[in-house]
C-alpha cells in the first residue's frame, strides 16, 4: 500500500503541477507577452473619446450688424426606457413633481418623441436655472437624467432675412456620416437647408473638434486629464452684401403685398435689399417645428417657403418693351422718332384684335412716347418689324433666360423663347409671326424672375454685359469687377435711359418720384392667366450715374405705376436720405 | 522547529500555518486597496466597496485563526466519529435551502440568519470530505472495490445534484472533483477513471470542434489519442471496442442535439463558453477582468493604483474576481507570490497525506488538497478567462466569512493530520 501510494501521490503531483504551470504560462502570456494589447485596451475602458462641436459661423449685414448667431441652451434629457417605468418612485414621477411640469401634457410629448427612436428624450428644452438647480442638486436620486447645453441657431431678424439666409435643421438619419469620419455629421449637428445657410454650409460649419476625457466605467466624466486630439474650429462668419437697415425698409415698403422687391447696388451688382413675400420665420425649424405650424406654412396659398427672388417666374409685361426698343434701334428696324399707324385702343392682326392698355388710345406717337405711355399698339407694330431670334439675343444679353449666377439653390432660368424653342414647342409650321405681337410687349412665353430682371435693369443703367447679383461679400470668391461693356449702341441706351426717366417724370411711373433725385424706370401690368394682373416696376436712380436698380413686382396687384411704382420710391426716398444723413455725420 | 522544508515525517508543522498567514496578509493588503476610493466620486450605479468590507475581513482572519488552532488540536478520532452525523445535517441544510431560503438572482444558496448568512454548500464540502474518507478508509484493506466506490459516489452524488438544483454548477464540480481524487487515492485505478470518464471528454471535443473549430479534427484526434491509451493499458478487446463505441456514440449525440437547437438558445451556451460575445452581460465581468490583469504586466500599476479597479471597471472585485486586483496591481511577480503561496500549501497537504499512517487522515489530506487546488485553479481560470463564469471563491483572499472559515477548518484539518503524522 505504501509503495502504490508514492505512486498514486507523484500522479496527483504531476497533475497538479500541470495545471498550475497551465496558469503560470497563461498568466506569463498575458500580462508580459500580450501586456501592451490588454494595456491599451485599459486605456480605451477609461477614456473616452469626447466630440466638441464647432460653433457655427455667424451671418452679418453689410455693415456688421449681426442678423445670424448662436445661443446656448440648456435642455434636460431623460433616457428613452424612463417613460415606460412607472410608479410614484420613478425618476419621471420625481422630475415632474421637482420641476412643477404639466402631467398630461408633458408625458404625451414625451410619448410622442419616443417613437422617434431618439435614446434620449427632451423633457425640458431650453430649462430656466432654477430647474437646473433641481437637477444639478438631486443627480443622485435622478439616475441617467442630464442637463446637456446645446447651440442653436438665433436669426435676430425673423422672417425679414427669411429667404435670404435660409435656415438650418437637425441632421437627418440619411446625413449622417461614417462612425470613424472626424468630419462626418452626427446626430443632433445642424445642417443649412435653405438660403445662404445652405449655400454656404462647408464654410459656417467650421471643424468639431476631439478630446480624449478619462471616464469611470459608467461613462461619467472623472479626473482632470483631458487631452486635446484635434482643436476646434469656429464656423467662419459669412458677410451679406444686404443693409439690415435697406431691408427693413424695403420690407416696410412692401407692406402686406405678395410678391417680391430687390434693390441692387451699381455697379457692382451688390444686392442690398431683396425681399419674397410671405416670406417664414426661420428661428420656427431651430427648435423643433411642430407639427401643426408646418402643416400651417406648407399649405399657406402664399406659398412662403418659395422664394420668389429666385425661384418664380413671371411675365415680365411692359419693362420687356426696352428690350424690344433696344433690338429694333440695334437692328436699324426703327429709330427714337419712327412712327406706326395711330393708336386707336386696338390693333388688328389676322382675324385678331389686339388691345392697347388704354382703351382710348395714345392717338400718334413716336418711338420714345411709345415707350413713355407704354403704346401697345405701337409696340405690336414695331415688333411685326423683327424676328424672334433677334430679340432673344438682346434679352440674353441683358440676362434673361439663363440663371443670374446667385448662390441659392433651384434658381429658374426662366424662358426667352427663339425658333427653335417654337418649333419645339408647337412644329415649325405650328406658329407664325404672330408671336412677336405678345414678345414685343413681354407677354405669350416669355417668363423672368425678378432678380433676372433686377440684373436687366442694372445692365441697361450701367452699360456693363457682365453685371451680376452679389449676395455675400468674400474677398476669396467674389467675381471681378464688371466691366465689359454692352454690344450696344451707347447712343440707343442712353435714349432708353433718357426715356425712363421721363417714365417717372411724365409717364406711367410718376408716382415713384423722389425729392431731389431723378428716377429712371418702367412701368409693367403682366397679364397673368391665373388671376389679377402682375404689377412691374422696375427702375435706377440716380438717372446720371446710377448707385442703384430697384425692382418690384406685386402678385395680383393691378396696375404696375399705381401699386408697384411707390413700393421702389418709398424705398428710394429712404435710400437716398439715409445716405445724405451719412454726408452729414461723415465730413 | 527547523525553518527548512520537512524531509520526515513529524517535521514542517509551521509550514501551512505561515502560508495561511502570508494568505490572511495578502487578503487583507488587498482588500485595503480595493475599499480605497481612488479616482472622483463614486457614482450612483457603483458606489465602490465600503471600508467595511476591509475591517469585516480582520474579524474574520481572527476568527479563523482561533478556528484553525482548535480544529488542529481536536482528536481525530472525534472528528471521525462526528462524521456520520455532520454529513446528515449538511445535507438536510441543503435540501431545506433549495425551498425555504430566499431567491437571490435566481438562485437559492444560503439562509439569511440576520448578521450573517448561512451558505449549506460550504460545510457540505467539508462533510463530503469527511464521509468519504471515513467510508473509504473502512474499506481500505478489501480486494472488491466496487461496493465502496459506488457507495461513496452516492454519498458525494446526493449533496453534488442537491447544489446543483440551487443551481450552483461551479460549488457542485467541487464534489466531483473531491471524489474523483478521493476513490483515486483509494486505489482505483487512473486508467479505469480515464476510461469512466472518457464519454465526457468525447463530448467535450465534439461540441469544440462544432462550435470553435468548425471542423471535425479535434475530434478525431481526440478517439486516436484515446485508442492509443487503451491499446497500451492491459485492457481486454471487447472492452477497448465498448469504450470506443461509447466514444463515438455521445460525440455524434452532442453534435445532433447541437444542430438541433434554435439559434438563441445555441447563442446562450456559446456566451456561457464565449463570454466575448456578450459584451454588456456575464461576458463584461471576464472581459474586464482579462483586461485589469493582462495591463498588470511584470510589475504591476503599482499597489492601489489599479485603475480597472479604481474606476469601477471590475465587478465583484473584492470577492471572486480578487485574483484580477492582486494581477493588476502587482503585476505577474504578485501574481506569482500568491500562486506560489497557494502551491506550498498543496505540495505540503500533498506530502501530510502521504506520510499519514491512517487511511482516514491520508484520504482526509487528499480531500483538502483537492478542495484548495480545485478552488484554486478554477477561480485563476475564470479571472484569467480560461473558464467560464460561475462564482467561485479564491480560498482565504476572497471577502467572506463562509470562505474564510471553511479554508480555516480545511487547514485545520490538514495541520490536525499533519501533526499525528508519527501516530497510528
Amino acid at each position: 500500500m505504501p509503495h502504490t501510494r508514492l505512486v498514486q501521490a507523484r500522479i496527483l503531483r504531476a497533475a497538479i503541477l500541470l495545471v498550475f504551470g497551465v496558469i503560470v504560462v497563461n498568466l506569463l502570456v498575458m500580462q508580459v507577452v500580450k501586456h501592451d494589447e490588454y494595456e491599451s485596451q485599459s486605456l480605451e475602458n477609461r477614456q473616452l473619446r469626447l466630440r466638441v462641436m464647432a460653433p457655427r459661423g455667424r451671418i452679418l449685414d453689410r455693415d456688421g450688424r449681426l442678423l445670424a448667431d448662436n445661443v446656448y441652451i440648456a435642455d434636460i434629457t431623460v433616457p428613452n426606457r424612463c417613460l415606460g417605468k412607472a410608479g410614484p418612485d420613478s425618476t419621471l414621477e420625481k422630475l415632474l413633481t421637482w420641476l412643477r411640469l404639466p402631467r398630461y401634457e408633458t408625458l404625451d410629448r414625451l410619448a410622442g418623441e419616443q417613437s422617434s427612436g431618439r435614446p434620449r428624450l427632451t423633457l425640458v428644452a431650453n430649462a430656466v436655472m432654477p430647474q437646473i438647480a433641481v437637477i444639478e442638486e438631486r443627480g443622485r436620486e435622478l439616475p441617467g437624467v442630464k442637463v446637456e447645453t446645446r447651440s442653436r441657431r438665433r436669426y435676430l431678424d425673423g422672417t425679414l432675412f427669411g429667404h435670404v439666409i435660409g435656415y438650418v435643421g437637425e441632421t437627418l438619419p440619411s446625413e449622417i456620416g461614417e462612425e470613424d469620419d472626424p468630419d462626418g455629421y452626427k446626430p443632433g449637428d445642424w445642417i443649412g437647408r435653405d438660403g445662404i445657410e445652405a449655400v454656404y454650409e462647408e464654410r459656417l460649419r467650421g471643424q468639431a473638434g476631439y478630446t480624449l476625457q478619462e471616464v469611470n466605467a459608467v461613462g461619467r466624466v472623472v479626473g482632470r486629464r483631458e487631452v486635446e486630439l484635434r482643436a476646434v474650429q469656429s464656423g467662419q462668419d459669412v458677410v451679406l452684401t444686404l443693409s439690415q437697415a435697406l431691408q427693413d425698409t424695403l420690407g416696410a415698403a412692401m407692406g402686406d403685398n405678395r410678391g417680391c422687391a430687390v434693390a441692387l447696388s451699381l455697379p457692382s451688382g451688390e444686392v442690398l435689399a431683396a425681399i419674397s413675400a410671405p416670406a417664414y420665420d426661420p428661428n420656427l425649424f431651430t427648435s423643433r417645428i411642430s407639427t401643426r405650424d408646418w402643416q400651417a406654412l406648407q399649405s399657406d396659398p402664399g406659398h412662403p417657403f418659395l422664394n420668389r427672388l429666385t425661384q418664380a417666374t413671371y411675365p415680365p409685361g411692359s419693362p420687356y418693351k426696352i428690350v424690344t426698343s433696344l433690338t429694333a434701334l440695334q437692328n436699324g428696324e426703327a429709330t427714337s422718332s419712327t412712327s406706326f399707324s395711330p393708336c386707336d385702343g386696338s390693333y388688328q392682326f389676322g382675324n385678331r384684335a389686339f388691345r392697347c392698355w388704354k382703351k382710348g388710345g395714345h392717338g400718334a406717337v413716336d418711338h420714345t412716347s411709345a415707350l413713355i405711355h407704354s403704346c401697345d399698339v405701337f409696340y405690336y407694330q414695331l415688333g411685326l418689324r423683327l424676328n424672334i431670334d433677334q430679340l432673344a439675343v438682346t434679352a440674353r444679353l441683358l440676362g434673361l433666360g439663363a440663371p443670374t449666377g446667385s448662390p441659392f439653390r433651384g434658381e429658374a432660368a426662366g424662358n426667352v423663347p427663339d425658333t427653335a424653342w417654337y418649333d419645339k414647342r408647337f412644329g415649325s409650321r405650328g406658329w407664325s409671326r404672330g408671336v412677336m405681337l405678345n414678345n414685343a410687349i413681354g407677354q405669350g412665353e416669355l417668363l423672368v424672375t425678378p432678380l433676372q430682371m433686377a440684373v436687366l435693369t442694372g445692365r441697361v443703367a450701367t452699360g456693363l454685359a457682365d453685371l451680376r447679383p452679389v449676395f455675400v461679400r468674400d474677398p476669396a470668391t467674389a467675381p471681378p469687377a464688371a466691366s465689359r461693356p454692352l454690344p450696344l449702341d451707347s447712343a440707343h441706351l442712353d435714349w432708353v435711359r433718357r426715356t425712363m426717366r421721363q417714365v417717372v417724370d411724365m409717364g406711367t411711373g410718376t408716382r415713384a418720384r423722389v425729392q431731389s433725385i431723378e428716377v429712371a424706370g418702367k412701368t409693367g401690368t403682366a397679364e397673368n392667366p391665373h388671376g389679377e394682373d402682375h404689377a412691374w416696376f422696375v427702375c435706377f436712380a440716380p438717372a446720371i450715374l446710377p448707385e442703384v436698380a430697384v425692382v418690384v413686382i406685386l402678385e395680383n396687384g393691378g396696375h404696375g405705376g399705381a401699386v408697384a411704382a411707390p413700393v421702389a420710391g418709398r424705398w428710394l426716398s429712404a435710400y437716398f436720405a439715409q445716405k445724405e444723413s451719412e454726408k452729414v455725420v461723415t465730413p | 522547529m527547523k525553518l527548512a522544508w520537512p524531509r520526515n515525517p513529524g517535521e514542517g508543522g509551521w509550514v501551512i500555518p505561515a502560508a495561511y498567514a502570508g494568505l490572511c496578509l495578502f487578503s487583507l493588503a488587498t482588500l485595503w486597496s480595493v475599499t480605497e476610493g481612488i479616482h472622483g466620486p463614486y457614482e450612483i450605479m457603483d458606489p465602490g466597496v465600503p471600508k467595511s468590507i476591509f475591517w469585516r475581513q480582520v474579524i474574520w482572519v481572527a476568527i479563523g485563526w482561533s478556528v484553525l488552532l482548535t480544529v488542529r488540536s481536536l482528536p481525530l478520532r472525534w472528528i471521525e466519529q462526528g462524521t456520520p452525523p455532520f454529513y446528515l445535517l449538511c445535507v438536510i441544510l441543503l435540501a431545506i435551502v433549495l425551498v425555504a431560503a430566499p431567491v437571490v438572482q435566481g438562485a437559492r444558496r444560503w439562509f439569511d440568519l440576520g448578521p450573517v448568512r448561512l451558505q449549506p454548500s460550504e460545510p457540505a464540502k467539508i462533510a463530503v470530505i469527511l464521509v468519504l474518507a471515513r467510508l473509504l478508509a473502512a474499506f481500505h484493506a478489501q480486494e472488491k472495490r466496487l461496493l465502496p466506490v459506488t457507495a461513496s459516489m452516492l454519498l458525494a452524488g446526493l449533496p453534488l445534484l442537491l447544489v446543483l438544483r440551487e443551481p450552483d454548477l461551479g460549488t457542485s464540480l467541487v464534489f466531483a472533483a473531491i471524489w474523483i481524487v478521493a476513490v483515486f487515492w483509494y486505489g482505483l485505478s487512473w486508467v479505469l477513471l480515464l476510461s469512466l470518464a472518457s464519454p465526457l471528454l468525447s463530448a467535450v471535443f465534439s461540441f469544440y470542434a462544432e462550435t470553435v473549430a468548425g471542423s471535425p479534427w479535434p475530434w478525431g484526434i481526440y478517439l486516436v489519442v484515446l485508442l492509443a491509451a487503451l491499446t497500451r493499458a492491459r485492457f481486454r478487446l471487447l472492452e477497448n471496442l465498448a469504450l470506443m463505441a461509447a466514444n463515438i456514440v455521445t460525440g455524434l449525440i452532442t453534435t445532433f442535439f447541437w444542430e438541433g437547437l434554435k439559434v438563441y438558445q445555441q447563442e446562450r451556451i456559446l456566451t456561457f463558453f464565449d463570454p466575448a460575445r456578450d459584451q454588456f452581460g456575464s461576458g463584461y465581468q471576464a472581459i474586464q477582468s482579462k483586461v485589469a490583469i493582462g495591463s498588470g504586466g511584470l510589475f504591476g500599476t503599482s499597489y492601489l493604483q489599479g485603475t480597472q479597479k479604481g474606476l469601477a471597471f471590475l465587478p465583484e472585485r473584492h470577492t471572486d474576481f480578487i485574483f484580477s486586483v492582486v494581477g493588476e496591481e502587482l503585476g505577474f511577480i504578485g501574481a506569482m507570490l500568491l500562486v506560489g503561496l497557494y502551491l506550498v500549501i498543496i505540495m505540503r497537504g500533498l506530502q501530510i497525506a502521504l506520510e499519514a499512517r491512517r487511511p482516514f487522515s491520508s484520504l482526509l489530506a487528499v480531500g483538502v488538497v483537492t478542495y484548495f487546488t480545485f478552488h484554486v485553479v478554477v477561480n485563476i481560470c475564470i479571472t484569467t478567462g480560461l473558464m467560464p463564469v460561475t462564482g467561485l471563491p479564491l480560498p482565504v483572499m476572497s471577502y467572506g466569512g463562509s470562505n474564510m472559515l471553511t479554508s480555516a477548518i480545511m487547514l485545520g484539518l490538514l495541520t490536525n493530520v499533519g501533526s499525528r503524522s508519527f501516530e497510528t
